[in-house]
């Protein structure tokens, strides 16, 4: 037999050819390579999406020898690689080493399948140069403007406009007569480099192709080119990728008919098959190496420069950076700057210096300028917060004179990756920040970057489930078998749990299906915030697109894409906590209460931590939710610092490395602090010692975790990489098995306890989900500490502000009213004469009193409050009055009177409806209007049925969602007496272990973590219950949690030392029905908060589940 | 339960009494009635079939009156006026209709009253009952404004402003009602009151042909019934002429002397008002007839009524005479279901599909073709890629091929062996997975033998996968 001819795939899709692709660019990368292959030619449709991950995958294995970490079974050792999702290609495992020889001589090319929107043949283009790059990367920018939303529209004009430097393959799907012309024009576009792409699918009449095919490129005289127009690594794909068909066109796999391929030949192939099919033509084999040969670029290529306007002319960036420093640091430190932070300023200047960083910080600076002079607050958070630099350029709010800054954690030297500063501004204000920057910067050198929105358990077992033909109610259960879409497997005892049997084979089929489409990238999205700034134009470096919100414009790449190309990210992110600060800084402001920026409020005042001790935590930042406010009491923080281990402490990583009962126990003097050591021949006995004593030696933080790899069990800087690599994908891949035994056996090796190392290792694991770093949990604890700092000195104003930035926060306005009112704060009610469309505070004899706005009124727009308050001078005196000078629409009049706004005329809700109903409802007359008379005429009083209190509270919860009349439980309480069911605060007061009935409004359902309890926080008038019911009995009460508005609950009170309660539930009633008694024609529906799960599900639905968690998911790299 | 889209997302529409119980109403999004509730049996809501179902039921209320209205989305307004006296009064009349829904399965609430408003409100929102003329008001006043029907706005402001039943409506003076909640309260008001009367607007009859014929002497030689029946059927096609119509379902009714009814029925598989061909369709039927006609003491009357028509225009047919041809084979087609019942007469339609097998499938020749549905046609100027002829099961034979995926070079098959001159392929057919996982892929080859006879024949499976894979013919290209 004679050689085999060298052949590489140069028509290559990956699943980022969405909806079409049916594997992973690295499982290309790597069947390519097992398969001999000499390269490979990624050409997604339209996209470059997928072509990093492919590059990073060629890159672990020339220098791990391994493929990424995806394609390694769980649980085996380093260098044991086995490749169980290749069987079929017939690979055997190839040495490491071997792996790494082949690697290196592998040439992958990227670029794009371009689909024209004009009837032109697709045509799949590699740059040869990074020029060449960058006229792909603009030529697909061109189409993505274009189009709406997530499209592409490219003619064939714009690739004939300027294709220089980019190597061309035309694959028709068939021949046509047309074709020679087209291959003509190409290629006098593009002289020479231009072939025409030839495939042999075993369609029956191939051979006849590919001979019409040939006659065409010798017409042409272009060159034909071999491919296989590969949609998948191996020919098992094929059943996933007809799924995907089915998907992308929205029919049944029944149905599909001849949408979908005859068969399964479009997988990479040996370059042996490729040799046979295409006998009649052994030149087109040849061309792929040739065509291989002309291309001269690597992603490697991609570098990145910082934006240079931030520097003024005649500086460098590095002095610049230098001056602004240290005029800075003489502000913010008047009395002189302490010889700590100057000491650490000339470090970090240093190192910025080496490192070339000054224009990253110059950029950052500028941003957070611009938020400084429109007033928006900001502050850096993560690892940013470990820079003295960063302090004194007013990004973060962590001052180096007091607390011990780790820069290393943020930039270090040997990991060479750019830095990454993470900065919050106010929610509502932040789009100005992201406009700002698409204007300074425009839009071809600023983009957000993407996110990848991927297949997660949920999504996929629906889709496949309606792609299979499955019946919608077997696919919805099929779909919700498990609380939480983040997992990454689909066990086959939920599939039983859902009543399905899982060895069914239309189950089984469509499990196994889901299963191997977890994962798929179904669009992209823009990251909440992170924006890629370059000097030159972003465009030419990766193409841009339209995002579906208006104004925002996004690359293609996410951010594990931006890191491997060393892009620098800038995230610019939204957090309602700092525009509540605002605002309260303003109101007291506006009302003489002071002038305060953040970090000029008064530290550690007694009273505020006082306040925090007894979990009279409500509205504030982070220790606001349920778990917080149980470790508050326990916790019993009285400094700063006990802030930042509060933030950090509720975190699953902590939890599930059980860290946190050893830590409160040694906080409570009841364990002594101890810090095991290794065996003395391994080392020094402290060196845990150094790691842990911040936190009574227990790793609470990422860093002492990491830290604890690195000294404890010795692993390397690349080791500790690796393995804060694989922390980071842990959620998404759940591979960190080889990473578990490393670490605790060496660390059992060194002579610590396999118990002590196992538990280490756990919380590790942990933070892969979700734990904090040091520097992230400072950040935070300022503005846990500020807004406490408002709330316990001026309750009216925080209370104001946190209505005044909803939404936001756990607590909906209804509870933050209460609170505000059991601060001994006067709640006055909306009305016409008084309120603005926000809240406002009014002066009540000395104090501030609450004046709700008209944002609370459902469907009351800004505007017509603008326009009541506008149109006000000094008061309205009737309905007539009002309407007329308004001339508002009578849909927002109803409104108004509907939510009892209009006392102040001496109207009640019932009277001013029927006011306000007879104004007719289009504008006045004209003779009216222009003698600005009354239009109506007089009419018999009308004696309508008085409106009692419970139908008055009823309707206030219809409009505003709370009721400044009653609690509908007080109304209630007679009945509820009668059944001698216990108010909240008598449930309280109960013993530990008394058993109790108490009732109230259902506020919050959760169910967190591992899910073995629901939490329910129940109201009533005197205040609320804490219920924790137990998983197997929430199956049993199911109905009544997910339905009840109202909740009776029996059960058994526990109490703790600190006097955190519990009403542990037994039995539990639905007694929303009751309710019906407040009004028998209003209903009232109180509002849950918004905290609840099942009604604001939350993304990751990690321990202390909040939807700003998801905005402040640790960076990977926050440590090392 | 069913459930409906709304919005994109799925809400219940209607739920059984057991899950009223539970607390699921209509309108509660299906996720949570799952997260209350796991084990719920859920159908697809299917408005039309519902107002289908409900148009049949109107049709059989129409033995109570003629003059019965749909009052959708599931009600039916009969107005009774002068026939409760046939059924032993309105209570008994009200009981005997209610029974009678009862007895289908259906739980119904009725009630009578002297208008519609009135009749429709108590029935569904208070105690049905039958309520004497002139008494509407004070039936209807105890019965909260629901009752009403109103727009949600209007009823949500009608309870603010106190008003909890019509009675507290009824006594208001109407103008400060009217120009608050506008002038349909007051409209509905009064009739709910009985204080205004609008009559239903019955279903409109089935619009059918029907031509009759009565003999003062009753007939019975089969020669003067075809006869009669050939007349009825002219003048029924010439109804239909006039309605631009032609018919798919006729019914001859033959009333005996003694009573008895014969119906005999005739389908057609296209809209027909050629006489010829309806006459055709009919002798067929009687001749085919089990039970032959037996005319008795003879038949008093002759009934022939068009019970399904389609729109059908005059055709002109074509120079070659084209159109006729197609309607010959309809006509044929209709002949032989009329002889031979419907599931006896098939055709072959095509299934999109790449397994050659199911390429095709007979249905039955009356079932109308959809849209879309096209034979594969090759491309212009390409050969036809599937066989004229299907063997089924394919044929074994004994190949010689070259190794892997060449085509034979000769085979054998039914004793002779063919030598081929010429071959094309492999195409790659690869069973349909969701079926079937088993069956190995099939590499279908067209090849030519020395006597120019075509073949299509496959190998089963491959030769790399150790055991020799087999050869079968599978067809006979023309």
């Amino acid at each position: 037999m004679s050689a085999v001819p060298p052949y590489a795939e140069l028509v290559a899709a990956t699943n980022f050819s969405f909806l079409r692709g049916a594997a992973h660019p690295q499982h290309m990368v790597l069947t390519a390579l097992l398969l001999g292959h000499t390269g490979l030619g990624i050409a997604d449709r339209n996209t470059v999406a997928g072509v990093v991950r492919a590059y990073c995958a060629l890159k672990d294995l020339r220098e791990e020898g391994a493929p990424p970490p995806e394609k390694v079974r769980d649980g085996s050792g380093p260098g044991e690689y086995v490749f169980v999702e290749h069987p079929r290609t017939g690979a055997m495992p190839v040495a490491r080493d071997e792996l790494k020889v082949l690697a290196q001589a592998f040439k992958l090319v990227v670029g794009a399948r371009l689909a024209f929107a004009d009837g032109t043949p697709d045509i799949v283009v590699y740059p040869t140069d990074r020029a060449a790059w960058g006229r792909l990367c603009r030529l697909l920018s061109l189409g993505k403007r274009r189009a709406k939303k997530a499209g592409c529209v490219l003619t064939f004009d714009d690739l004939l406009a300027d294709p220089s430097g980019l190597l061309l393959i035309v694959l028709p799907s068939q021949p046509f007569d047309g074709l020679s012309h087209l291959l003509g024009q190409v290629d006098e576009a593009a002289p020479g480099a231009v072939w025409l792409g030839a495939t042999m699918h075993r369609r029956g009449d191939d051979r006849r192709r590919l001979a019409r095919l040939k006659a065409s490129a010798a017409a042409a005289r272009v060159p034909l080119l071999a491919t296989n127009d590969a949609l998948y690594d191996e020919p098992g794909a094929r059943d996933l990728q007809d799924v995907l068909t089915c998907i992308r066109e929205k029919v049944t796999i029944h149905r599909a008919g001849r949408l979908l391929e005859v068969n399964a030949e479009r997988h990479l192939k040996r370059p042996a098959e490729m040799a046979r099919l295409f006998a009649d033509a052994p030149e087109a084999l040849e061309e792929t190496q040739h065509l291989l040969s002309r291309i001269d670029f690597s992603l490697k290529e991609l570098e990145y420069d910082y934006p240079e306007e931030t520097v003024p002319p005649g500086w460098t960036a590095q002095a610049w950076l230098q001056e602004v420093t240290w005029r800075r640091a003489a502000i913010r430190y008047p009395d002189g700057v302490p010889s700590k932070v100057e000491a650490l300023l000339k470090e970090e200047l240093a190192l910025i210096a080496r490192l070339d960083y000054a224009r990253y910080f110059l950029t950052i600076l500028d941003i957070v300028r611009v938020a400084e002079d429109k007033g928006i607050l900001c502050q850096g958070r993560g690892s940013a917060a470990n820079s003295a630099v960063c302090y004194v350029l007013g990004i973060t709010a962590v001052d180096p004179a007091e607390h011990d800054l780790l820069f290393a954690r943020f930039i270090s030297e040997e990991r060479r990756e750019p830095p990454d500063i993470d900065v919050d501004f106010e929610h509502e204000r932040r789009e100005e920040i992201i406009q700002h920057i698409y204007e300074k910067y425009g839009r071809e050198r600023a983009g957000i970057a993407a996110t990848v929105i991927s297949y997660r358990p949920r999504s996929a077992m629906r889709e496949v489930g309606k792609a299979l033909g499955l019946s919608e109610d077997v696919t919805a259960r099929l779909a919700s078998t498990q609380w939480s879409s983040w997992g990454t497997d689909i066990k086959d005892a939920h599939v039983a749990q859902a009543g399905l049997d899982p060895h069914n084979p239309l189950i089984r089929q469509a499990l196994d299906l889901a299963r191997r489409l977890l994962g798929f990238p179904r669009h992209l999205s823009q990251h909440v915030g992170g924006f890629v700034l370059t000097r030159g134009r972003l465009d030419e470096t990766v193409p841009i697109g339209n995002a579906a919100m208006k104004d925002r414009t996004f690359i293609e790449w996410d951010k594990d894409d931006i890191d491997a190309t060393g892009l620098m990210k800038i995230d610019v992110l939204a957090l309602g906590m700092l525009t509540c600060i605002r605002k309260s800084f303003d109101l007291m402001r506006r009302h003489g209460l002071g002038d305060l920026a953040l970090h000029d409020v008064e530290p550690d005042d007694q009273a505020v931590y006082d306040m925090l001790c007894k979990a009279d935590s409500l509205g504030v930042f982070q220790v606001e939710s349920r778990a917080q406010m149980n470790m508050l009491p326990r916790l019993k923080p009285r400094k700063f610092y006990d802030l930042v281990i509060q933030v950090a402490i509720v975190r699953p990583g902590p939890i599930q490395g059980d860290m946190v009962h050893p830590y409160l126990r040694r906080r409570a003097k009841l364990e002594t602090e101890n810090y095991p050591s290794p065996s003395p021949e391994h080392g020094d006995e402290d060196e845990l010692y150094q790691v842990l004593n911040k936190t009574l030696g227990v790793p609470l933080f990422q860093e002492q975790a990491m830290r604890l790899a690195m000294v404890a069990a010795k692993f390397s800087d690349t080791e500790a990489n690796q393995l804060r690599r694989s922390m980071a994908t842990f959620r998404h891949v759940g591979t960190i098995g080889h990473f578990e035994t490393q670490m605790v056996e060496r660390m059992v090796a060194r002579g610590y306890e396999r118990a002590f190392a196992q538990r280490c290792f756990d919380q590790i694991k942990g933070f892969g989900s979700y734990g904090f770093p040091e520097s992230h949990a400072a950040s935070f604890a300022k503005l846990v500490y500020v807004s406490s700092w408002i709330k316990c000195h001026h309750p009216a104003v925080f209370a104001c502000a946190l209505l005044n930035s909803q939404p936001m926060g756990f607590y909906a306005p209804a509870q933050i009213v209460r609170d505000a009112q059991e601060h001994g704060v006067e709640v006055r009610a909306v009305d016409v004469n008084h309120s603005f469309h926000d809240c406002t505070l009014e002066d009540a004899g000395g104090a501030l009193a609450l004046r709700l706005g008209f944002r609370q009124v459902d469907g009351l727009g800004e505007e017509a409050g603008a326009s009541v308050v506008g149109h006000r001078r000094t008061g309205y005196s009737s309905v007539e009055d009002l309407a007329r000078r308004t001339r508002l629409p009578a849909r927002v009049l109803r409104r108004l009177a509907d939510a009892d706004a209009m006392r102040s005329m001496g109207l009640d809700r019932r009277n001013a409806l029927w006011e306000v109903r007879r104004i007719p409802d289009n504008a006045p007359l004209p003779l009216f209007a222009a003698a600005d008379a009354r239009e109506l005429g007089d009419e018999p009083a009308v004696d309508l049925a008085h409106m009692s209190l419970g139908e008055h509270v009823a309707a206030d919860y219809q409009t505003l969602r709370l009721s400044l009349k009653a609690h509908p439980m007080q109304i209630l309480r007679p009945l509820f007496e009668a059944e001698r069911v216990l108010t909240c605060a008598e449930a309280s007061a109960r013993a530990d272990g008394a058993r109790a009935r108490t009732a109230g409004i259902v506020l919050v359902r959760q169910r967190p973590g591992n899910g073995n309890a629901i939490f329910i926080t129940l109201e009533d008038e005197t205040g609320i219950t804490n219920v924790v019911l137990w998983a197997r009995l929430f199956e049993q009460f199911r109905r009544e949690v997910m339905a009840a508005r109202l909740l009776l609950v029996e059960g058994q009170v526990q109490k703790s030392p600190e006097g955190v309660v519990h009403l542990m539930a037994e039995r539990v009633f639905d007694r929303t029905e009751i309710l019906k008694q407040l009004s028998e024609v209003h209903e009232a529906a109180p509002e849950f908060a918004r905290a609840d799960e099942f009604v604001h599900p939350q993304q990751p639905r990690g321990a202390s589940s909040h939807p700003r968690n998801v905005r402040v998911l640790p960076k990977s790299r926050d440590f090392h | 339960m069913l459930v409906e889209a709304v919005r994109g997302a799925q809400r219940l529409a209607a739920v059984s009494r057991e899950a009223l119980r539970l607390g699921l109403a209509p309108g509660l999004p299906l996720a949570d009635a799952r997260a209350r509730v796991p084990n719920l049996l859920v159908r697809e809501h299917e408005p039309s079939a519902d107002s289908a179902l409900l148009a049949r039921m109107a049709e059989d209320a129409q033995r109570w009156t003629p003059l019965v209205a749909l009052d959708p989305p599931h009600g039916l307004m009969l107005d009774v006026t002068g026939c409760a006296h046939l059924f032993d009064g309105e209570a008994a009349m009200r009981e005997r209709v209610l029974q009678r829904l009862r007895r289908g399965g259906f739980s119904a609430r009725g009630s009578l009253a002297g208008t519609p408003e009135a009749a429709r409100a108590l029935a569904r929102f208070g105690r049905a009952a039958v309520v004497p003329t002139g008494h509407e008001a004070e039936a209807v006043r105890p019965l909260s404004i629901a009752a009403l029907e109103l727009p949600e706005e209007t009823a949500l402001a009608l309870r603010r402003a106190g008003f909890k039943r019509i009675g507290d409506l009824a006594d208001r003076p109407s103008a400060p009602l009217t120009s608050r909640f506008g002038p349909e309260l007051s409209t509905k008001l009064r009739r709910l009151l009985g204080r205004e009367d609008v009559r239903i607007t019955p279903e409109r009859p089935l619009p059918t042909c029907s031509a009759e014929r009565a003999f003062a002497e009753p007939i019975s030689r089969s020669e003067t019934i075809a006869r009669v029946l050939r007349a009825l059927i002219e003048q029924v096609c010439a109804q239909l002429e006039g309605r631009g119509e032609g018919g798919r379902a006729f019914e001859a009714r033959f009333d005996r002397t003694d009573g008895a009814k014969r119906r005999i029925g005739a389908e057609a598989g296209r809209p027909l008002r050629d006489p010829e061909a309806i006459d055709r369709l009919f002798r067929e039927r009687l001749d085919a007839l089990a039970d032959p006609l037996d005319p008795g003491f003879g038949f008093d009357s002759i009934v022939l009524s068009v019970l399904a028509s389609e729109p059908l225009d005059s055709v002109q047919p074509t120079l070659d005479g084209r159109a006729v041809a197609e309607n010959e084979v309809a006509d044929l087609i209709d002949r032989l279901i009329a002889r031979f019942g419907p599931a006896r007469v098939a055709r072959f339609v095509p299934v999109d599909t790449h397994d050659p097998v199911r390429a095709a499938r007979l249905v039955p020749a009356t079932v109308e073709s959809r849209e879309g549905e096209a034979w594969p046609r090759p491309e212009p100027g390409e050969p036809p890629t599937r066989p004229l002829h299907l063997l089924e099961p394919p044929e074994p034979v004994e190949a010689v091929a070259e190794v892997p995926d060449g085509p034979p070079i000769r085979f054998r098959w039914r004793r002779a062996l063919h030598d081929v001159a010429r071959a094309e392929g492999p195409e790659r057919i690869l069973p349909e997975w969701w079926r079937d996982r088993q069956t190995p892929a099939r590499d279908y080859y067209r090849v030519e033998d020395a006597r120019g006879r075509r073949f299509w024949l496959f190998r089963e499976g491959q030769y790399e996968e150790g055991e020799s894979p087999r050869w079968y013919l599978h067809g006979l290209f023309a």
